[in-house]
């Protein structure tokens, strides 16, 4: 028993090498299996009951070209199918990633692995790039719902499209590094799933008290939870800060889970890089804060004001304040934040928005606040209000506040792009083919290995 | 002291739960070669001192030097592997998937594999799931890995845990042959085990050092000149 001469491995070999040995054991977890059967129906559903409603919808908008500029596949059917994924990333898929940080911890398999001739950094590196392949494998049947769009007739623009996988898979890298730090942390792969979906369902909170509660800070803080990042990118916008955000977070959490991870440190000294990270946390996400990089990539430029009036709004050098005296759960406020404040915040490089105290309005009438529905508008000084939340009321009035001239300018319609069709007879690909070829890997992936030498020769 | 001969040198390594002291201040060396055996009762430290000393487990103090040149925790799997004792890694892979991650990241050519393979015959149950291992082929499986990796140091917690006399027989010769290339630290609990293959003995009790050195010093220790390590045993704890 010799030890005999060995060969120089290259860095890249061992990468190679633990990757296709954490893609076997994801592909080897009855988790990954599990939830590609519960996402096949759940995303062929949405699918099937989005292009009703969206044939339904159509088929007076065919008619009526004013109506056609509102039927568009991004918000009919796109987001909609990609809202079951959405669902099974963030319940399900931290089942998977913990799996694949917290088996090796359970199982014991972590002592050895510490011992591999590779850091910790790599290792995790390792992992979530096997996490990814996972996740791609779970998008395949979103992606299979897009073809089948395609296939029926249905318009597709191909900008908006990436930007929308692009936020799911920030969306899933954030999540992975959460799922991460859960099974670093905890004992058992049960108390890491706990940990993992406080996290994710903490973010649903978050933005319902955000809708809810007139609070600055609150409000602020939802700016930075995963779904309202997620959410930019299914209106057909490319932030950059929100892109940043998720990136800081997944890949500082998965940072976080190398500290914790190895056995030799101690927790002192575990808890001090701990911290360390969450201060970098903090500081690279007020610095994506102030990324301003933003690209309307929506073909019907739902996120932009003419160029004209973003090139007057840019020239607002000093803080334009606007005190809203209206509930967040108004829908007269969610339509301007759509329409106008969302617009400004990109555009207007000083910006304040806080909601002013006015009684709010009951469910069966006014709570007598003269103020409330009203919109004060101050800059340089000066002062207007108005209760229109449209843009092309407001615009003017915040023209007239800088001082400047705004041309109106001609822009291209956005035609819409209604479709009358039935992917009823497509449900059995979901509910059906796609479970069954699942079921197929599955048995082909657990099915007993042949050895990778001659047994004979020793 | 250091001398030429001495591979690992180990000198006040200490390691504290809270109040509860696990092991005070222990000194051991290793000799190129060597098979030495870790015993003492239950909760003695035995797995704490393998754990601190092979960087999986932070001591609270202590030095640990190889060749004479200290080597830092982070830094220790360069010249020790350690093996766990009840561990089931790696549950849902095929035997011959395992011990092939072994041999292909330490650089091992496929004909090492196979003898390590062929000499803990384990050729029977390669293409098995290691969940759905016996006991005693699972620890095969995890001497094969032990016997795959590369360092000059084995640390081996229950080598022969789940094996019947003629298989641990069988392990001790072919540890016997492994200590001709690499020094062996085993923690042990069936002193026959011990006497039978360790050049040198380590006994602890609550942490500490109650002897170190062959099985005449130790018994020259307990006063029994002719005693067998059984009876060393339980004079000396």
């Amino acid at each position: 028993m010799a030890l005999p001469d060995r060969l120089r491995i290259a860095p890249v070999r061992i990468v190679h090498i633990l990757l296709a040995h954490e893609i076997r054991g994801l592909l080897a977890s009855k988790a990954l299996w599990a939830m590609l059967l519960a996402l096949a129906p759940l995303v062929g559903y949405g699918f099937v009951q989005a292009v009703a409603l969206f044939a339904e919808a159509s088929r007076s908008a065919i008619e009526f070209p004013e109506l056609a500029r509102g039927m568009t596949p991004l918000d009919g059917v796109l987001v909609p199918t990609l809202g079951a994924f959405y669902l099974a990333v963030t319940l399900l898929f931290p089942f998977v990633a913990i799996r694949a940080v917290g088996q090796d911890k359970q199982s014991g398999a972590a002592k050895l692995v510490e011992q591999f001739p590779v850091g910790a950094v790599t290792l995790l590196v390792v992992k979530m790039l096997a996490v990814g392949a996972a996740w791609c494998l779970a998008s395949v049947p979103a992606i299979s719902a897009i073809g089948i769009w395609a296939l029926i007739g249905g318009h597709l623009y191909t900008p908006e499209l990436f930007n929308l996988l692009l936020g799911h898979a920030l969306y899933a890298f954030a999540i992975t590094g959460i799922a991460f730090f859960a099974a670093a942390i905890a004992d058992s792969v049960s108390t890491a799933a706990i940990v993992a979906l406080a996290f994710t369902l903490g973010f649903w909170v978050l933005d319902f008290a955000a809708g809810s509660v007139q609070s600055s800070w609150l409000q602020a803080l939802s700016q930075m939870s995963l779904t309202a990042a997620l959410r930019q990118f299914e209106h057909g916008l490319f932030s950059l800060p929100h892109a940043l955000e998720a990136a800081s977070i997944g890949a500082t959490l998965i940072a976080a889970a190398g500290v914790w991870l190895p056995g030799g440190r101690t927790p002192p000294r575990k808890i001090g890089l701990t911290v360390g990270l969450a201060t970098l946390l903090a500081a690279l996400l007020a610095a994506a804060g102030q990324a301003g990089v933003y690209r309307d990539v929506s073909e019907d430029r739902r996120n932009s004001f003419t160029p004209a009036d973003e090139a007057a709004l840019a020239h607002m050098d000093k803080e334009l304040s606007i005190t809203v005296y209206l509930s967040p759960d108004d829908s007269r406020y969610k339509d301007m934040e759509a329409n106008v404040l969302g617009k400004l915040r990109r555009q207007v490089p000083k910006l304040a928005i806080r909601f002013g105290e006015a009684g709010r309005v009951g469910l069966y009438g006014s709570s007598g606040d003269d103020r409330y529905g009203l919109v004060v508008y101050e800059y340089a000084g000066k002062r207007e209000q108005s209760r229109s939340s449209a843009p092309r009321e407001i615009l003017p009035i915040l023209h007239g506040l800088a001082g400047v001239e705004s041309a109106p300018a001609e822009m291209p319609v956005y035609p819409g792009y209604p479709l009358v069709a039935d992917a009823g007879a497509w449900g059995s690909w979901f509910y059906l083919g796609l479970p069954i070829l699942i079921l197929l890997f599955w048995w082909r992936c657990r099915r007993p290995a042949r050895t990778n030498f001659n047994q004979e020769e020793i | 002291m250091t001398d030429r001969t001495t591979l690992l040198t180990v000198r006040r390594l200490a390691k504290r739960y809270g109040d509860a002291e696990v092991l005070a201040e222990v000194d051991f060396d290793l000799r190129p070669g060597e098979i030495l055996g870790i015993i003492g009762p239950n909760g003695a430290g035995k797995t704490t001192l393998m754990e601190c000393l092979a960087g999986l487990l932070p001591a609270d103090s202590g030095e640990v030097r190889v060749r004479g040149e200290p080597l830092p925790p982070a830094r220790r799997r360069e010249a020790m592997f350690y093996l766990p004792d009840g561990i089931a890694p790696w549950s849902d892979q095929a035997v011959w998937r395992v011990t092939g991650l072994f041999r292909k990241l330490h650089g091992f050519d496929p004909a090492r594999e196979a003898v390590v393979v062929g000499r803990l015959e384990l050729s029977p149950v390669l293409g098995k799931r290691v969940a759905e291992l016996s006991k005693g082929y699972r620890r095969r499986l995890l001497l094969a890995l032990a016997l795959l990796t590369p360092q000059p140091i084995l640390i081996l917690d229950e080598p022969f845990d789940g094996f019947d006399l003629r298989q641990t027989l069988h392990v001790m010769d072919l540890l016997r042959e492994v200590a001709r290339e690499r020094a062996l630290i085993l923690s042990i609990h069936q002193l026959k085990d011990a006497e039978r293959i360790c050049d040198r003995l380590l006994l602890l009790n609550a942490g500490r050092r109650l002897g170190f050195g062959t099985l005449a010093d130790l018994a020259a220790q307990a006063g029994a000149a002719h005693a067998d390590l059984e009876e060393v045993f339980l004079g000396l704890t």
